[in-house]
């Protein structure tokens, strides 16, 4: 059975999802002949680390604080010293410069190391870059978790439909924003209101701006037009109009007319805005869920929905792109 | 001899609204050989309607009359030739859009398109309104109706919010 090591770089909710999941398939995996060894763990304030393989149940139990076992050791030098075979990159992204994550990536990179992430921001900064660094080590940057949580759009494109010409996509790549356009033309409330119901329910940040100003969408945005479109362009390409001046009234109004007002990102036009999406189209999905319309010139249209967040279906995607690189 | 005209039209989703459109062919001497309907959705029905006519002068009367009733051509080919192609743009503005000239938006969009159907939702003269306009377009000028639209909403302060074309 062929071992790969992995270290994961970020053990948050996403990393937690991960670790869970890996023990939930433990027996799977073993069939598959695949042996995946997490030998560390790196957080902000230090790293766990064993050649043996961590016990992720203990880990997990254990939460993400400080412990006897734990070294100083940052991730950089964990890459650097232990060189795992896959870097899991899952540390929440700041797409003014990319960090902390840019920095990982990087290092694994450049060091000859696989890399597999969720973290939107560095892709979004400098994709290009990344994957022309990939290639130059001979490795793969593996990145289907960053659009559309557990939707495998990239590696369906990739593997499935590559023969394609895509002529448009159309998405919502924004639970958070879907749910709260959901909720003001469900219940007729404001946006305040709505974005108060979805922090009750946790699926709002305390600070909604990231999502309903449509910079995370624009994150996605940036990713797909590289990666399926062959765009060339960074964050700042993208034009962004959030969904904070859509009142009830307007979407009263769209339902009259048979429409819903949804966050879209439009990726061959570069543009993130509320938008009119007809009543029963594949678009006009509710609630958190996200959706993505891909018109190709061979398979004609193909629309994929599915849950775009969560740390558990977040992590169907990661194993996806782990599998890959173990295999 | 007679020439085959294929027209789709666009109704609105309201009873009689397919008889009212049918109406202007047989009154020029059509004969209508197939009536084809689906829901689009956004309150709307795509008819396409094949019939035949006898001269060009029929046509050009069969048209004006459902002009006149409001009934959208949004293709027609005669023969099998394409003779032109139509869509339409529906979408929101939200903002001071009557304080901030609502006769010149619709006189400057009527420039690339016509603006077919318009809904006001004003709560009060101090809030926001919403203005659901539709407006035809020749297929190819669409973009450039996009942009007329996007440049007078920059310019008024307007949040615009418009179909996915």
């Amino acid at each position: 059975m062929k071992t790969t090591r992995i270290a994961i770089i970020g053990f948050g909710v996403i990393g937690r999802g991960f670790a869970e999941v890996l023990l939930r398939k433990k027996k799977y995996l073993r069939e598959l002949g695949v042996d995946l060894r997490v030998v560390a763990i790196c957080e902000v304030d230090g790293s766990l680390v064993n050649e043996g393989g961590i016990n992720l149940e203990e880990a997990l139990k254990g939460g993400s604080g400080k412990k006897r076992d734990w070294t100083p050791l940052k991730a950089v030098d964990v890459i650097k010293k232990h060189k795992p075979d896959i870097v899991l990159e899952l540390t929440p992204g700041n797409i003014k410069n990319g960090e902390p994550g840019l920095g990982h990536i990087i290092t694994a990179l450049s060091n000859g190391i696989n890399v597999v992430t969720s973290n939107k921001a560095p892709l979004a900064l400098q994709f290009y870059e990344l994957m022309n660094l990939a290639r130059k080590n001979n490795v793969v940057l593996g990145f289907e978790a960053t659009v559309g949580g557990a939707m495998p759009v990239i590696n369906l494109y990739q593997s499935t439909l590559r023969i394609n010409r895509i002529r448009s996509i159309y998405g919502i790549l924004n639970g958070t924003s879907n749910f709260v356009l959901s909720k003001m033309e469900e219940e007729a409330i404001s946006l305040d209101d709505a974005v108060k119901e979805a922090q009750e329910l946790g699926i709002a940040e305390s600070n909604p701006g990231y999502d309903i100003d449509g910079i995370d969408t624009a994150a996605k945005v940036t990713i797909l037009a590289n990666s399926l479109m062959n765009k060339r362009v960074s964050f700042k390409d993208i034009k962004i109009k959030g969904i904070r001046e859509i009142t009830p009234k307007a979407i009263e109004l769209a339902r009259k007319h048979g429409y819903s007002i949804k966050l879209i990102g439009d990726i061959k036009n570069l543009e993130v805005s509320p938008r009119l999406v007809v009543k029963g189209d594949p678009l006009d999905v509710s609630g958190s869920l996200n959706a993505i319309m891909l018109d190709t010139d061979i398979a004609g249209e193909i629309t994929i929905v599915g849950r775009g967040a969560g740390a558990i279906e977040t992590a169907s995607s990661l194993l996806s792109d782990v599998l890959e690189i173990a295999r | 001899m007679k020439m085959k005209i294929d027209m789709q039209l666009v109704l609105e989703d309201v009873p009689g609204s397919l008889l009212r459109a049918l109406g202007p062919i047989s009154s020029h001497g059509g004969n209508i050989l197939s009536v084809l309907h689906s829901r689009s959705g956004g309150g709307r029905v795509w008819v396409m309607v094949t019939f035949q006519i006898a001269d060009q002068e029929s046509l050009n009367l069969i048209k004006n009359e459902m002009g006149k009733t409001r009934v959208q051509v949004s293709e027609m080919s005669v023969e099998g030739k394409q003779y032109y192609s139509k869509k339409t743009l529906s979408f929101i503005l939200v903002g001071h859009v009557i304080d901030s000239d609502v006769r010149d938006t619709i006189n400057r969009i009527n420039e690339v398109g016509l603006v077919s159907d318009i809904e006001v939702v004003m709560p009060s003269p101090e809030e926001k309104s919403s203005v659901m306009m539709n407006v035809e377009v020749d297929n190819g000028r669409l973009e450039g109706l996009i942009s007329l639209v996007k440049r007078v909403c920059k310019e008024k302060d307007l949040l615009l919010i418009s179909s996915i074309e």
